[in-house]
């Protein structure tokens, strides 16, 4: 009897043979006790917090007493509480309002900016300058901006209660918003123009392509991964608001967003379960959100 | 925020008891003490609390304060977890609505003052004016460190400009109206305006004119939302005839400033205001110019007719359920209650112990015969169970109606489902 003893099948990209064991290095044991402390934290702060999150939400729990099991009763109310559901949309209208406008208009900037021209980096500067201050300092600055007798006013020779209507208020946000946003996606796109090759420009320009046409048919393909992280990153960015809202109207007037509502259903009237139940819906649609974002752009061949 | 919920409600358990438990071996204690901010107030916090330390050499009290914005939620979440202070002062309106229910206080020690019995301690207070600290069967958990009564301010430099009379203030909401219109016409535009800075302001006013046209928020045994009642309606249409339909003052431009209120009013900017004795006391300190021009006088009320009706509120000392050191916290809070006469010269917190008004520096404050008139027509709020949602839901139905027009009717109905919503869940 004959018996044939396979090779060992090389798998692309991988150094080593199937079936055999890697040595470990004394000093791949240094890098794992090094990592350990950082991954006992996150487990601690991230994770296991993360699960509880998910068991107090079947809980009725209010910190005094012990936590009184519910079943699926909390997401039953958020279902029917016109409250939670008005927070979704002003999250919704929060999120849209704000970081399409911040997309568009980062991605034309940084279309802009790419172009070698005196003071380039003072004005790159500018635009991130917002970015790096935090949302507090800002709404601060903002509620002055947006005061009857404020800044805007003043400016467009108007008169609009910014902060004091449902019509102009969550506007208001969304203006600020912008402008503090824009800056951070056009440093993302200014990195992926960065490492866009010159030479398809310069062909398409070679072809007679005009700018307009380079644009939509060579640099916008190619920005494409940029523009899917960048897409994700807004809906999450917008979603976890919360700040601004808190400083220039506390919520009221339809811009009570989903965190607020979280932080008052749990902070204010020590409803513990049934914020827990609000941050897994929310950790839900998120993720089906970001899945639909990445299926959409790998179907354009992202 | 998930995020900041997590770690929250996951670390709930492992958070250790209050503070006051390190007592050394030599006797020493520590108490903590937590109130929002005064300045007044502050001030003589702190002279009180160096006058306990020097006469009690093995007692520290640490002493903070904390933004009138966080103070609510922070100390909630922290009593809650068992952590916080030793002593608490916060209003009524939490302390029934929230922490009487969730058992997060400690009931009155009377050893503490001085007597065998609660009803000793409560024997030297006006009655019905410690009810805002006794839960629903009636067990006391706190004395008074501010009792207030609601009355009127007029800025008689304004009234003069107008050609009204100072001496003839505005008896009626309807007087209100009128004599804002003439203010309005000598070129004071803000004539009378609500304050509008959060959810628990936003419900006393809403209650200080819901005693008046016999509307409630809550059924009497409070399991009924009852804002579609007629007094409710009345209620609320009055505040928006007040703010909006009267044109007498832009409720838009009202400074919404949580941390600083009554500043258009200090600043000289609004001619009438609803205030309480702690307010004048606060114009006095930042804008004394203005505040020769105020006089106070009594709440208009919907029917001159009537029997005066007023609103009450208090703000009470009391010791967290967990603290470790009650009995000398007990003790001294009865120190810091005692200095009645201070709290009144210093910073006009009024202790509502028999014959207050009658004292020599009751009789020093220009106006003190109002408040203590207003006290005698003064209601607690009504509080229920999950009260700040429900104030929060107050908040909502008023901006509907008062800033963005929408019928009192609408806001109201929808309002009332929201309400009956929390408190049944």
């Amino acid at each position: 009897m004959t018996t044939t003893t396979a090779r060992p099948v090389r798998v692309p990209g991988s150094s080593r043979a199937p079936g055999r064991r890697r040595r470990v290095h004394g000093r791949d044991l240094v890098g794992a006790a090094l990592s350990l402390p950082a991954l006992l934290l996150f487990a601690f702060f991230a994770i296991y917090p993360g699960l509880r999150v998910f068991y107090l939400s079947l809980f009725d729990y209010s910190l005094t007493a012990p936590p009184e099991f519910v079943g699926l009763d909390n997401f039953r109310f958020l279902a029917e509480d016109p409250r939670f559901r008005q927070a979704v949309l002003n999250s919704l209208f929060y999120t849209v309002g704000t970081y399409l406008p911040a997309l568009a208009l980062a991605l034309a900037l940084a279309v802009v900016l790419r172009r070698r021209m005196r003071g380039l980096g003072w004005v790159r500067l500018l635009y991130f300058l917002p970015v790096a201050t935090s949302w507090v300092a800002i709404s601060v600055v903002w509620r002055l901006v947006l005061h009857p007798d404020g800044l805007l006013n003043e400016t467009l020779h108007i008169d609009v209660n910014w902060l004091t209507s449902s019509s102009t208020a969550r506007w208001a946000l969304v203006i600020m918003g912008i402008w503090k946003e824009t800056g951070f996606f056009l440093i993302l796109f200014l990195a992926g123009l960065a490492r866009m090759p010159e030479d398809v420009h310069e062909a398409a320009l070679v072809d007679g392509a005009n700018t307009w046409q380079r644009f939509w048919r060579v640099t916008f393909p190619l920005l494409k991964p940029i523009t899917a992280i960048c897409s994700v990153i807004a809906v999450i960015r917008g979603f976890q608001a919360f700040s601004p809202q808190v400083v220039l109207t506390g919520g009221a007037f339809d811009t009570e967003v989903v965190n607020l509502f979280v932080y008052k259903t749990a902070f204010e009237s020590a409803r513990m379960g049934r914020a827990s139940a609000v941050a897994v819906l929310m950790f839900l649609l998120l993720i089906a959100v970001t899945l639909v974002q990445l299926r959409v752009f790998r179907r354009n061949d992202v | 925020m998930a995020f900041v919920l997590a770690v929250a409600v996951a670390g709930t358990g492992a958070l250790t008891a209050c503070g006051g438990d390190d007592e050394g071996g030599d006797g020493n204690v520590t108490l903590t003490f937590w109130t929002h901010t005064h300045p007044p107030m502050i001030d003589l916090n702190k002279k009180l609390i160096a006058e306990y330390e020097s006469k009690h050499p093995n007692v520290k009290i640490e002493y903070q304060q904390i933004p009138n914005t966080e103070f609510a939620t922070k100390m909630l979440t922290s009593l809650s977890t068992g952590a916080g202070p030793d002593i608490i002062n916060m209003d009524d309106n939490a302390l029934r609505g929230e922490y009487f229910p969730k058992r997060l206080l400690s009931p009155i020690d009377p050893a503490g003052f001085g007597k065998s019995s609660v009803e000793e301690v409560e024997a030297e207070y006006v009655p019905g004016t410690l009810d805002g600290a006794k839960d629903a069967e009636g067990k006391l958990y706190g004395v008074p460190s501010e009792f207030n009564g609601t009355a009127f301010a007029i800025n008689t430099k304004h009234f003069k400009d107008a050609g009204l009379d100072p001496a003839n203030p505005p008896k009626t909401w309807q007087d209100v109206v009128d004599y804002g219109k003439k203010l309005n016409a000598a070129g004071h535009k803000q004539a009378f305006n609500f304050l509008y800075l959060h959810s628990g302001w936003y419900n006393q006013w809403f209650q200080t004119l819901a005693n008046q046209t016999g509307g409630s928020i809550l059924s009497q045994d409070g399991k009924t939302a009852t804002l579609t009642s007629d007094g409710s309606k009345k209620a609320l249409q009055l505040w928006v005839e007040l703010a909006r339909t009267s044109g007498i003052a832009d409720p838009k431009t009202s400074s919404r400033d949580a941390t600083a209120p009554y500043q258009d009013l200090a600043s000289g900017v609004q001619s009438m205001a609803i205030v309480y004795p702690w307010s004048m006391d606060q114009i006095k300190g930042s804008n004394p110019d203005t505040y020769k021009d105020l006089a106070v006088v009594p709440l208009p009320q919907v029917d001159a007719a009537a029997q005066p009706v007023s609103r009450v509120y208090g703000y009470f000392w009391s010791v967290n359920a967990a603290s470790k050191r009650k009995s000398e916290a007990w003790q001294f809070i009865a120190y810091l209650a005692s200095a009645r006469d201070r709290w009144l010269t210093d910073v006009s917190f009024v202790q509502p112990v028999k014959g207050w008004e009658s004292s020599a520096p009751a009789k020093q404050i220009p106006f003190i015969d109002v408040i203590a008139q207003a006290y005698a027509n003064g209601r607690y709020d009504q509080v229920g169970p999950h009260w700040n949602e429900v104030q929060d839901t107050i908040h909502k139905a008023v901006d509907e109606a008062v800033f963005d027009g929408k019928p009192v009717d609408q806001v109201l109905t929808e309002a009332n489902e929201a309400v009956q919503r929390s408190i049944g869940s």
